[in-house]
C-alpha cells in the first residue's frame, strides 16, 4: 500500500521506454500505475489472457521494492472499461474484463483501481478512445453501479475527468455528473489536471470555476501531464485543439493548478505523472527525472 | 474482503443493486444516441453525420443535447479515433506495418476506406489485424 501521499509514474508497454526510464522511475517513484488491459491478449473465444508485459511490470515492482516488500505498490487506471456506457449487449465484455481485473488483482495488489468517467465501447464499437457522457442521473447511476462492482474486486476504486473534445452542452456540467457518481460510498475522484487545463483551453472555461464545484476531499488521486496542440490543417476551420497526447513536459500551468488544489485533497494518496508510449527518447530521460524530483517537492512542500 | 474471493464477486453488485433512478426511456434512447455517435464518429463527414442524428426521434430529449455538439470538437475526435485505430493495425499486422512502409498514401487510402465501411469491432491489434485482413481479401487488395 502507498503509505501517505505517494508519487507515482505510468509504466507504458513499449520496451525502450522502461529500459530508457527504468533507473528514474525505480528510483524515484513510490508506486507504478498500470492500464490492465496492456498486459492482455484478447483470445479468439473473446477469453482474455496475459501477455508479456504483465510479467515485465510484476518484474519491476519487485526489482525496485522498497526494503520492507516484495513489491513497489501498483494502481491500476484502465481506459477501456467504459463504465458509462449504456449498451446492455457490452454486459459479458464488462463481466469478462473484472474477472481479468479479479486475476490481476491477485497478483499486482491494486491498492486502487480506476478508469475514464466516459465510454468507450460505444454502439458496440471499441473506438478506443474515451467519449463523454450526458450528464443526467441515469447515467451517473448506471457509472455507480459498475464502480460498484469493481470496488468488490479491489475496494477502492475512482473515476477519471477525461480530455474530451465535445460535450453534451456545458463542459462545466461534467461536475454535476462526478457528484452523482462519487454519491456511491467509498468511490474515488483521480482527479487529472491536465485534462482539466486542456478542457479549459478548448472549450474557453476557468479551471477554477470547474475546480470550486468538485469536492476535493474525495479526490484519492492526481494526474500530471503534458500535451501538443493540434496541427491547424487537421481541421477544415484550421482550428488547434490542445491534445491530451501525454507526449511532452508538464506546462507550467498545470504545475500551478498542482499547487492550488493539493491542499484540499485531503483525502489523497498519490500523484502520477503520465507519459505515453512512442513519446520518450534518450533526449527526454533528464527532463522526466527532472519533473519527478519537482513533484516529489511539490507533494512533499504540502503536506 | 480477501484477494482471493474477488473473482467470485464478479458482476454480484450489479444483480443485486438495480438502482430504481435509471430511467428505461432515457437508457434506450442513450443507446440510440451511442449507436448515432459511433457511426458518426467514422463517417467521411462526421458533421453532417451529426446533424442527421440531432433529428432522430428516438433519441427524444437527448436531440438537444446532440445539437449543443461542436462540430469542430466532433470532428476531431473522429481523427483521434482513426488514429488509435491506425495504430492498433499497424501494431498488430506485419503485413499492414509493411505496406504503410513502402507505400504510405497507397495504405492511407485503403485504411480510410476500411475504417469508413468496417465497425470498429476490434480492441486488440490482432483482432485487428484479422478484421483488416478480411476486409483486404474482399476488397481484393493483397497487402
Amino acid at each position: 500500500m502507498v503509505r501517505g501521499v505517494g508519487v507515482g509514474f505510468v509504466l507504458q508497454p513499449e520496451e525502450r521506454y522502461l529500459e530508457l526510464l527504468e533507473p528514474v522511475f525505480g528510483e524515484l517513484a513510490d508506486y507504478f500505475e498500470i492500464a490492465p488491459e496492456t498486459t492482455w491478449w484478447g483470445e479468439a473465444d473473446g477469453s482474455l489472457t496475459t501477455n508479456g508485459f504483465a510479467e515485465r511490470f510484476a518484474e519491476l515492482g519487485e526489482r525496485w521494492a522498497p526494503a520492507s516488500a516484495v513489491s513497489k505498490p501498483f494502481v491500476a487506471h484502465g481506459v477501456g472499461l467504459s463504465l458509462g456506457g449504456a449498451r446492455p449487449e457490452d454486459r459479458p465484455r464488462q463481466l469478462r474484463w473484472q474477472r481479468r481485473i479479479a486475476e490481476d488483482h491477485r497478483r499486482f495488489g491494486f491498492a486502487w483501481l480506476s478508469d475514464h468517467l466516459a465510454v468507450t465501447d460505444i454502439g458496440g464499437e471499441a473506438h478506443a478512445l474515451p467519449l463523454p457522457l450526458v450528464p443526467t442521473p441515469t447515467v451517473a447511476a448506471q457509472v455507480r453501479r459498475r464502480l460498484a462492482e469493481l470496488r468488490a474486486i479491489v475496494p477502492a476504486v475512482a473515476v477519471e475527468n477525461a480530455a474530451h473534445t465535445f460535450t453534451f452542452g456545458d463542459p462545466l456540467e461534467e461536475t454535476t455528473l462526478i457528484a452523482g457518481v462519487l454519491e456511491l460510498p467509498g468511490s474515488h475522484l483521480l482527479l487529472d489536471l491536465y485534462n482539466l487545463a486542456m478542457m479549459a483551453e478548448n472549450m474557453g472555461f476557468a479551471a477554477a470555476d470547474y475546480l470550486a464545484r468538485l469536492d476535493l476531499s474525495r479526490v484519492i488521486e492526481l494526474h500530471i501531464a503534458g500535451g501538443s496542440w493540434s496541427p491547424d490543417g487537421w481541421l477544415p476551420s484550421r482550428r488547434s485543439y490542445l491534445l491530451d497526447s501525454h507526449s511532452s513536459a508538464v506546462p507550467e500551468s498545470v504545475w500551478s493548478l498542482l499547487a492550488q488544489v493539493l491542499p484540499r485533497c485531503t483525502g489523497l494518496r498519490g500523484v502520477t505523472l503520465e507519459r505515453m508510449e512512442g513519446t520518450v527518447g534518450e533526449g527526454d530521460v533528464r527532463g522526466i527525472e527532472a519533473e519527478l524530483r519537482r513533484l516529489r517537492a511539490v507533494v512533499e512542500a504540502s503536506a | 474482503m480477501s484477494k482471493r474471493g474477488a473473482s467470485s464477486s464478479v458482476g454480484r453488485v450489479a444483480d443485486s443493486a438495480q438502482e430504481s433512478v435509471e430511467d428505461s426511456a432515457e437508457l434506450a434512447a442513450l443507446v440510440a444516441l451511442e449507436e448515432g455517435l459511433a457511426v458518426a464518429l467514422r463517417a467521411t463527414d462526421p458533421e453532417r453525420a451529426l446533424a442527421e442524428l440531432a433529428l432522430r426521434p428516438e433519441l427524444g430529449g437527448l436531440r438537444e443535447r446532440v445539437a449543443a455538439i461542436s462540430g469542430d470538437g466532433l470532428r476531431l475526435s473522429a481523427l483521434l479515433v482513426a488514429r488509435l485505430r491506425f495504430e492498433r493495425l499497424v501494431q498488430g499486422s506485419d503485413e499492414a506495418s509493411a505496406w504503410f512502409d513502402r507505400d504510405p498514401a497507397g495504405f492511407a487510402a485503403a485504411f480510410r476506406r476500411y475504417h469508413a465501411s468496417v465497425p470498429a469491432s476490434a480492441l486488440f491489434p490482432a483482432d485487428e489485424a484479422e478484421l483488416f485482413s478480411r476486409w483486404c481479401e474482399g476488397a481484393g487488395l493483397d497487402p
